[in-house]
């Protein structure tokens, strides 16, 4: 590094890194692109997806198509696209299983910052099997916060799960890392 | 009463509704990056309206190849590196046409008109002697320096090995030194 | 749950902006703060756009204070830490640092990991892969006990060796039950992120073990 007054980088620096904004029509240019984009993608699978339509609409038509795709599954010509695959994870959220061992419990919920808390009566009620209380629900991408809420007022975290670090009011919480499957 | 608009769903969230279809998903990632990448573009080029244009073909970019982006949750750095190679060909093809780097008008109007007018001057040299940087050095300063990655970081967004990129931001402060001395001394 | 309700803070939070935004019905549209304390969070919620932090951690923090029948001052101090814990791992992590990541560096922050920690991690795995889960565990690990040098080593190490999320789980795992089974957390720590990085070679017939 050359022989430089740290102080002269450092103004140098902090004239450099002022915020630049830019005009209030950018977002709206950028999107008129992407949308032209998006319309010519759509067309371009619309063209398979119009044909069904109108296949539908017809049931003669429709019940000579089932027969035909019937015996090409069969065949096994026929794969599932990609896409069909990406709609099971929707939306970017993966399944999770929550499981709570607590055999003397009346009942088991999760709640945490994917399902606000349980404000607003939006609590995963679990199900019991023999005191193993469990539920599966769909979890977005990303780090989460998350309890289990034993007889609806004792709060427990995950005996299996990393702690969640941060001010908990309280009430523990524990920590979930959820991976988007779609990469 | 506190408005949710503050409310911002993830990269990976907003990139994830973008490929099922929601093409106005793609509207929040653009207001979350553009003013953040849009100072990297204006310092790069030496004017808004390259910068724009380059951001808004990086933003296009990125839309046309999203079911490509490997880690979405790092939309941010994967939408940086490809801004980074529009800066290049926009540069290229400025050098092509025989411009040379012209500071930015707009980022002195940008400045408030409370600031002493020592400040506006001091502004104006500091992005000609930035102008005056090699494309490379340039490039690898304001990486270095203005958007404080690391070197390695560096290293995968341009493609360089660390070394020669060390060596770029040396020689870039060394010429930034001399050229804004001589400002002063003249 | 039905004891909260009874609270009393005015629960319903206005959500016209954010219906316009995302499109589809906030399931958290009726609640409401008291004024002081939404006036709080909303200073504390623009400061952080402003920095460049994520603003949603921010909320969920509000939130969870609500669900968890906190009162309004408790609510605003917590978010108030995330928020000075956010700015922080920011700081650390710089520009291409994801939501996620700056939300479990905060977690690491709180948990008494310097800052400059995570930012030696991030330089050191750079874009290659997310920090997110290797955060969340060394926050983990530090709250067990084990001393935040030993913690930050042992994460370093393993990020630094390749270790894949599903390996840095399995350690956090390892550590944990090692130490309620009454191990030194740092022996715990070091023992099994020795055992954890992937390029570890088999021991040479060490004695120390056991």
């Amino acid at each position: 590094m050359a022989d430089w007054g740290r102080t002269t980088l450092e103004l140098i620096v902090e004239e450099l890194q002022q915020p630049v904004k830019l005009d209030a029509s950018f977002e709206r240019r950028v999107m008129v692109r992407v949308r032209r984009l998006y319309a010519a993608q759509r067309k371009h699978r619309g063209r398979w997806f119009g044909a069904a339509a109108a296949i539908v609409e017809r049931p003669a038509w429709a019940a000579a198509l089932a027969a035909g795709v019937v015996a090409i599954a069969t065949i096994g010509i026929l794969r599932v696209r990609p896409w069909a695959d990406r709609a099971v994870a929707a939306n970017g959220r993966e399944p999770v299983q929550f499981v709570l061992v607590a055999p003397a419990a009346h009942s088991v919920a999760v709640v945490g910052d994917f399902n606000n808390w349980g404000l607003g009566d939006s609590a995963l009620v679990a199900t019991n099997h023999q005191g193993v209380w469990s539920v599966t629900a769909a979890v977005p991408a990303g780090v989460h916060r998350y309890a289990f809420v034993v007889n609806g007022k004792q709060w427990v975290a995950d005996p299996t799960a990393p702690r969640s670090s941060g001010d908990d009011f309280g009430m523990p919480s524990s920590a979930l890392v959820v991976e988007d499957s779609i990469k | 009463m506190l408005g949710l608009e503050g409310m911002e769903s993830s990269d990976a969230a907003l990139v994830a509704r973008v490929l099922h279809g929601d093409v106005n998903a793609y509207g929040e990632l653009v207001s979350r990056y553009r003013d953040r990448y849009a100072r990297y573009a204006v310092h790069m080029l030496g004017n808004r309206e390259d910068a724009e244009e380059a951001l808004q073909d990086a933003f296009t970019r990125a839309y046309r190849s999203l079911a490509r982006c490997e880690d979405p949750e790092r939309f941010g750095a994967w939408l940086f590196r490809i801004l980074v190679n529009r800066c290049r060909t926009s540069g290229a093809r400025r050098v092509r046409r025989g411009q040379t780097f012209v500071h930015d008008e707009g980022a002195l109007m940008n400045a408030s008109q409370e600031h002493p007018a020592e400040q506006t001057m001091w502004r104006e040299e500091i992005e000609r002697a930035v102008g005056e940087l090699s494309p490379d050095q340039r490039e690898a300063f304001l990486l270095k320096y203005v958007e404080e990655l690391g070197y390695d970081e560096m290293s995968e967004i341009t493609g360089v090995g660390v070394s020669a990129l060390k060596m770029r931001v040396m020689r870039a402060c060394d010429r930034l030194r001399t050229l804004l001395r001589e400002v002063h001394s003249g | 749950m039905s004891n909260r309700k009874t609270r009393s803070l005015m629960l319903v939070v206005g959500l016209a902006a954010s219906v316009a935004t995302a499109g589809a019905q906030d399931p958290r549209a009726g609640l409401k703060l008291d004024a002081t304390t939404s006036a709080a969070i909303r200073a504390v919620v623009d400061s952080a756009k402003a920095q460049g932090i994520p603003v949603e951690p921010l909320m969920e923090k509000m939130y969870e204070g609500l669900g968890k029948g906190a009162d309004g001052p408790r609510i605003v101090a917590a978010v108030r830490s995330l928020a000075a814990e956010m700015a922080s791992a920011h700081r650390a992590l710089g520009t291409v640092a994801s939501a996620d990541e700056i939300k479990a560096g905060a977690s690491a922050v709180h948990a008494g990991v310097p800052a400059v920690e995570l930012g030696k991690m991030k330089k050191q795995s750079g874009l290659r892969r997310s920090l997110t889960l290797p955060f969340t565990v060394l926050a983990d690990i530090v709250s067990r006990g084990v001393p935040v040098s030993t913690a930050a080593n042992a994460i370093r190490a393993l990020v630094g060796a390749g270790a894949k999320d599903k390996e840095i789980n399995e350690f956090q795992r390892n550590v944990k039950v090692d130490i309620e089974q009454g191990a030194p957390p740092a022996a715990a720590a070091e023992t099994r992120a020795k055992g954890a990085t992937p390029s570890a070679k088999p021991d040479g017939g060490s004695e120390i073990d056991g």
